[in-house]
């Protein structure tokens, strides 16, 4: 088989190649596979340094791949947070956001980001100004510990029992205390 | 309350001995990450912004009405040796002592709260507790939080939750993180697993010496990595899980090595409790391996006359900031290991008498 670069020399060297999941296999010669390799693609761009390649790599984003990146460099252009001057690809370079207005600006993008590093993409906790729902929890916990103390004497536990019926009667004793222990 | 109040060579108030699980847990840590709307992140922000934020910052502390009363420092006003000392107490975070800009800290006079501002986010709020509280930690650090929302406009969306520089920490800006002693565990290598098992549950696991430091003296730091898509009450709780069942692992390793091999255990402490209390030069890996060797033999119950709040303390008196403190000077790294050493000696050999007396007292109280 021949190189597919140069179509002269004979093909020693098979590069693999995987994006998104997608792999290809290319076959050169030693003279044009070195033009080829990763590495050294990456050392003739002066803007890539490791940590975003880094970063990239674990928002799953291609780097390699020139012609995906140009034109996703141009569409986000577009997008530029209008308090910070942040782009989407300024993000991704610095694996942080520039300021709060950005998740505003950010927001049709960022999902894809955050389904990678997070559990969701949308909060269910607490919000500023509602009370916390601590006391159900602590209630929770007893009902759980009561659980446990249950199967501790079943099976005769007894010193596990005496731990989990202490521990029971401190919780009750937070919750008495409006859910916050102030020692 | 000035600077030399938290740059004392004692253990932080967080690092006692009471606590849940207090011989396996050595502390409980909750970290907050809080942004003001209308400012940027720290790292695009201009001087006067940093120096804006810093001020409302310090206002709303002192407008509330908590128990604790905070002191606040400039970084860039202290010395390089204190920076570290600060860190080694876990009071700031290496990111914010290498900070030049209008970056402060506000710490409680008890050390068990601080609050970093300008460090990666506008707030970084952290409290500290001794043993396994992940609830009761987390609880004060929630009271400060609502008593601090009153007065700061901070940067929320109904989607992404709490804002964040980093995606990271966006949503409930929750960091939890537990503190364990798992010798037994090393020594059988089943550590291993256990880090792999922890990584599919979505946490993580770090030495306490910082990155790199993987498994300095057998103590490894346990915290969650998600924080958006679970509410505080489920990261909680799920580490609070993942952390017992970890103990219920250890403990077990325990039984059986001490069962299989008491005497090559018993050799082992007691060996590593002469190192600590008659060698003359010390590394701090040296240092920190001795010392989970006593540890587990305050645990286990072969050594008696040392209390674990002497090796809480000694745990921390070990770092470079500490020793260099002790010695008064910056010192080089072989000059330090003399010098640890020699804090080791002073440490567990003449003062064991009046140490004891004081832990007795503090049982008392």
């Amino acid at each position: 088989m021949n190189c597919e670069h140069c179509k002269e020399r004979q093909a020693t060297v098979t590069v693999t190649q995987v994006i998104n999941g997608q792999k290809s296999e290319k076959h050169y010669c030693e003279v044009c596979a070195q033009n080829f390799h990763p590495f050294n693609l990456d050392f003739h761009k002066e803007e890539q340094i490791p940590i975003h390649q880094l970063v990239s790599n674990l928002f799953g984003l291609p780097v390699w791949n020139n012609g995906v990146e140009k034109v996703q460099s141009t569409s986000q252009k577009a997008t530029q947070c209008p308090k910070c001057g942040f782009t989407f690809r300024k993000f991704l370079n610095e694996g942080k956001l520039g300021c709060p207005q950005c998740y505003e600006t950010f927001s049709t993008q960022l999902p894809q980001v955050l389904t990678k590093i997070q559990a969701g993409t949308k909060h269910s906790g607490k919000a500023p100004g509602t009370p916390s729902h601590h006391n159900e929890w602590i209630k929770k916990q007893i009902e759980s510990t009561r659980e446990q103390l249950q199967l501790a004497i079943a099976d005769e536990r007894f010193e596990d029992a005496a731990k989990l019926r202490d521990e029971i009667r401190e919780m009750e004793r937070k919750l008495d205390r409006g859910g916050v222990d102030t020692p | 309350m000035n600077l030399e109040h938290f740059l004392k060579s004692e253990a932080p108030g967080w690092m006692d001995v009471k606590g849940l699980d207090a011989d396996i847990v050595l502390s409980t840590r909750i970290r907050l990450a809080r942004n003001l709307d209308g400012y940027r992140f720290p790292l695009s922000f201009t001087d006067g912004e940093a120096q804006q934020i810093d001020d409302v910052v310090t206002q709303a502390l002192m407008a509330i009405n908590n128990e604790h009363k905070f002191s606040h420092f400039m970084i860039k006003e202290m010395p390089s040796l204190q920076r570290q000392v600060l860190v080694e107490k876990h009071l700031i975070s290496p990111l914010l002592a290498k900070k030049e800009k209008s970056a402060s800290v506000l710490i409680s006079n008890d050390e068990t709260i601080s609050i970093m501002v300008n460090e990666e986010d506008h707030l970084r709020i952290q409290c500290l507790a001794p043993g396994l509280q992940l609830l009761e930690t987390y609880a004060e650090a929630s009271k400060l939080d609502h008593q601090l929302e009153k007065h700061l406009p901070y940067a929320f969306n109904d989607t992404f939750g709490y804002l964040t520089s980093c995606p990271t920490n966006v949503g409930t800006g929750l960091r939890a993180s537990v503190m364990m002693h798992l010798p037994a565990l090393t020594m059988s290598k089943q550590i291993k697993v256990v880090t792999q098992m922890l990584a599919r549950l979505g946490m993580v696991v770090r030495g306490i010496y910082g990155e790199g430091s993987e498994n300095l003296g057998n103590i490894y730091q346990i915290s969650n990595q998600v924080t958006l898509g679970k509410s505080e009450e489920e990261i909680l709780e799920d580490l609070q899980n993942v952390v017992v069942q970890i103990i219920k692992n250890e403990r077990g390793a325990r039984e059986a090595l001490f069962k299989n091999s008491r005497i090559v255990l018993e050799d082992r402490f007691n060996r590593s409790l002469g190192i600590l209390k008659y060698a003359r030069i010390m590394t701090s890996e040296e240092a920190a391996a001795c010392l989970s060797n006593v540890r587990l033999g305050v645990d286990l119950g072969i050594i008696k006359e040392v209390p674990l709040h002497v090796l809480n303390e000694c745990m921390i008196l070990i770092q470079p900031g500490f020793v260099q403190q002790y010695a008064g000077t910056t010192l080089q790294a072989s000059e330090r290991d003399m010098y640890r050493a020699k804090l080791l000696r002073e440490k567990l050999n003449t003062n064991n008498q009046k140490l004891m007396g004081k832990g007795e007292e503090r049982y008392d109280v």
